[in-house]
């Protein structure tokens, strides 16, 4: 969802801020940078400092893509617990609208809706599946007043830019280019792009042995359609751009 | 004497001579076994028989073996009773006991083993603690006198009074086991039955990784009523383990049910793969052989420990050096792994939010990840079920069922080829599980994309030919590939 938001926000022109870190950081960046767009990393370490090591291409990219890595801090700066949420004040003040794709109770990410606010800027968040524990802090966010988002659209409304996109991010993806096997689509009726469905429960919707749905499933991530996660399965939204 | 299931023959020489008085006793004699002069003297003057007032020599051979252990008083005794009365003992006897001061003979461990071994030295008649004797009794062709006390071997030997040859009253016939835990109680999972099944046909061994509470110890011991019961040869290598311990039930010593070990992660190495001073005693796993293995909380174990098992993991058996010598177990089990995604356990549940950061959740699947985790076959997850919902999700199929379709399989490939399909080297597995070209392109597009190792590719291959052999199919279709796919978790999309 994040990196869909991303792709779609930096084809419409918009400058994606994130903080380098794993999960929903790093997806926001490769969205962007897929999209061609342009990316600036808030970090929380020295800008000389990968944190983490593992997102050292990551870095690289985002500074080729003509994009850049931010530091409020000195060079050499190690990892500290204390300054990422300065961090995330940083990353609020240097944007136009703050977006929370997904949040916990005590996330992070909810630090930085805080600074936005403070800093008067506009908020927006995702909601997500009542039962995901990882949308408790969105829901929050919404709860009390954040602008809800469903596509890049929503964001682009609010950035006033509503007039200027040019691809239409709620025209049905042209990029959905392979076509589905008709046994095959059943399943995919029955997974979420955002909640995972683990395999027990798919067999007993669609009443079919386990052995059959595990194959079925296998063949769709094959194919690049689903996504295996630790919770279960989920669709993926368009193929052949996975991870760097 | 028992060199782990070895047997080695020590003939016990007495010889009573002239000269001063003494007990003498020769043939590299451990500890033990020169403590035995006390005991042999008390029993055999508690016996109401003569000990020797002159010079008395005592000769173990052969004398270059290190002789171990309290299963040597009963022979010694008998060879200076009978030295005493001038006599010899029936030729193809050989006796086994310990001496208590008053003459009775006491239980030993491995008797068993000791009676398997010598009746393959082509001895006819063995004398054991009467206690023991259910045991030796189960090796049919040999003669097994239960001896109460010393003086009723004595009795016996000089025909004042024989002792009842002692038969088996176990029915050597394979029986039904019963089932401890039946799968019908596990609702939910399927994904986890289908590889338990999937684990069982084929002998594969399975990783599950999930919450706390998600039902992976319930799952690991409904493996082994899924199991055939033990064929006789599996039942005997199961129950000579017990023995050389000290563990068999006297009542009913063989047992057909698959056995289930679980030891905790605190575990040694010794304690899991056998060790020990002198000659090493088998470990955990040669108790799990032929049965399951089940390490809960996996990466909780030390690593060198988790390296020691692999292994056994590839042969089946392993072998334990000692200063008293080289000794092979048996060790071919079935290991059910399980693990928590994360140190607090909680990644991935839908119920309770996670609170690790990601280098330690990193850090814990790194414990796990590298050649262990090659060795494991099936890889799957297992949820939990909250407990409203619990009611309402499906019963699951009887565990006689399931065991049908696996007994089903599993002779499909012991037919074909001899041995489990996770036993297969990758030559017999080419010649003997060859892939329709649909398959085998799927197997291929999927290591490409994932970076699959050879091994990889190979156990995938194996777990497709026992899904195929679960449906009975003698082709491995594209289904069974893709299923065999679906059991691997670790496989990274590159």
């Amino acid at each position: 969802m994040a990196e869909q938001l991303a792709l779609e926000l930096a084809r419409a022109g918009v400058v994606v801020v994130s903080g380098l870190a794993l999960g929903i950081d790093a997806a926001a960046h490769r969205g962007a940078l897929n999209a061609g767009g342009v990316t600036v990393a808030v970090m929380g370490t020295g800008v000389d400092v990968i944190y983490p090591t593992a997102h050292t291409v990551l870095a690289e990219a985002i500074l080729a893509g003509g994009g850049a890595l931010v530091s409020q801090f000195p060079d050499g700066t190690a990892p500290r617990r204390h300054n990422f949420p300065a961090r995330n004040y940083t990353m609020a003040a240097l944007s136009d609208v703050v977006l929370v794709v997904e949040a916990a109770e005590g996330s992070g990410a909810l630090i930085t809706a805080e600074a936005a606010l403070d800093l008067h800027k506009e908020v927006m968040a995702v909601p997500g599946s009542i039962f995901s524990p990882l949308s408790v802090g969105t829901h929050a966010l919404l709860r009390d007043g954040a602008g809800l988002v469903q596509n890049a659209r929503d964001v682009l409304s609010v950035l006033s830019q509503g007039g200027e996109v040019l691809d239409d991010p709620l025209a049905t993806p042209a990029g959905l280019g392979f076509k589905l096997p008709p046994e095959r689509d059943g399943i995919l009726f029955h997974l979420s792009d955002v909640l995972a469905v683990n395999a027990s429960e798919l067999a007993r919707k669609l009443q079919l042995p386990i052995s059959d749905v595990l194959g079925r499933l296998t063949a769709l991530e094959l194919d690049g359609v689903v996504k295996r996660h630790q919770e279960g399965y989920v669709r993926a939204l368009r193929r052949g751009k996975e991870r760097a | 004497m028992l060199v782990g299931l070895d047997v080695r023959p020590v003939r016990v020489e007495a010889y009573i001579g002239r000269g001063e008085v003494a007990f003498v006793l020769t043939g590299l004699a451990t500890t033990t076994v020169k403590e035995s002069r006390e005991r042999v003297r008390s029993a055999i003057r508690n016996s109401g028989l003569d000990f020797p007032s002159t010079r008395l020599a005592v000769n173990l051979a052969p004398a270059e073996l290190r002789k171990d252990g309290t299963g040597l008083d009963l022979p010694i005794a008998v060879a200076i009773a009978l030295a005493r009365a001038e006599k010899r003992p029936p030729p193809g006897s050989a006796f086994l006991g310990e001496l208590a001061l008053d003459g009775s003979v006491r239980h030993v461990d491995g008797v068993l083993v000791a009676a398997r071994g010598l009746h393959e030295l082509g001895y006819e008649r063995v004398f054991v603690p009467a206690e023991d004797a259910g045991e030796a009794a189960l090796i049919g062709g040999l003669e097994v006198i239960p001896c109460p006390s010393l003086a009723a071997v004595v009795g016996h030997l000089t025909g004042v009074e024989p002792i009842d040859q002692a038969t088996s009253n176990v029915a050597v016939t394979e029986q039904p086991s019963s089932v401890e835990h039946d799968l019908l109680e596990v609702h939910g999972q399927e994904e986890a039955k289908r590889a338990l099944e999937v684990a069982a046909a084929g002998g594969h061994h399975l990783l599950m990784s999930g919450p706390p509470g998600g039902g992976k110890t319930m799952l690991a011991r409904c493996l082994p009523g899924i199991l055939p019961p033990l064929e006789l040869s599996e039942a005997f290598e199961v129950a000579q383990v017990r023995s050389l311990l000290g563990d068999l039930p006297a009542g009913s010593p063989l047992d057909w049910t698959r056995p289930f070990r679980s030891p905790h992660h605190a575990i040694s190495t010794a304690g899991l793969i056998g060790g020990g001073g002198g000659i090493a005693q088998p470990g955990e796993i040669s108790r799990a052989s032929h049965g399951v293995l089940f390490l809960d909380e996996l990466a909780e174990f030390q690593a060198p420990v988790l390296q020691a098992l692999r292994q056994p993991l590839e042969t089946g058996s392993v072998t334990i050096t000692r200063s008293g010598g080289s000794v092979r177990y048996p060790a071919r089990f079935t290991l059910v792994a399980a693990t928590n995604p994360c140190p607090c356990g909680w990644a991935g549940d839908g119920i309770r939010a996670c609170r690790c950061t990601p280098a330690a959740i990193d850090s814990y699947q790194r414990r796990l990840s590298g050649p262990l985790l090659d060795r494991i076959d099936l890889q799957v997850t297992v949820r939990r079920v909250a407990l409203e919902q619990l009611a309402s999700e499906p019963r699951g199929e009887p565990t006689a069922t399931v065991r049908a379709r696996v007994v089903a399989a599993r002779r499909r490939q012991l037919d074909r080829q001899g041995c489990l399909n996770a036993q297969l080297k990758p030559p017999r597995l080419r010649q003997l599980a060859g892939l329709a070209p649909h398959s085998r392109r799927t197997l291929e597009r999927w290591s490409a994309q994932r970076g699959m190792t050879a091994r990889g590719f190979h156990r995938a291959w194996r777990v497709a030919r026992t899904a195929a052999d679960l449906d009975g199919s003698s082709e491995i279709e594209e289904q069974h590939v893709l299923e065999a796919l679906g059991f691997r978790l670790n496989d990274v999309a590159a």
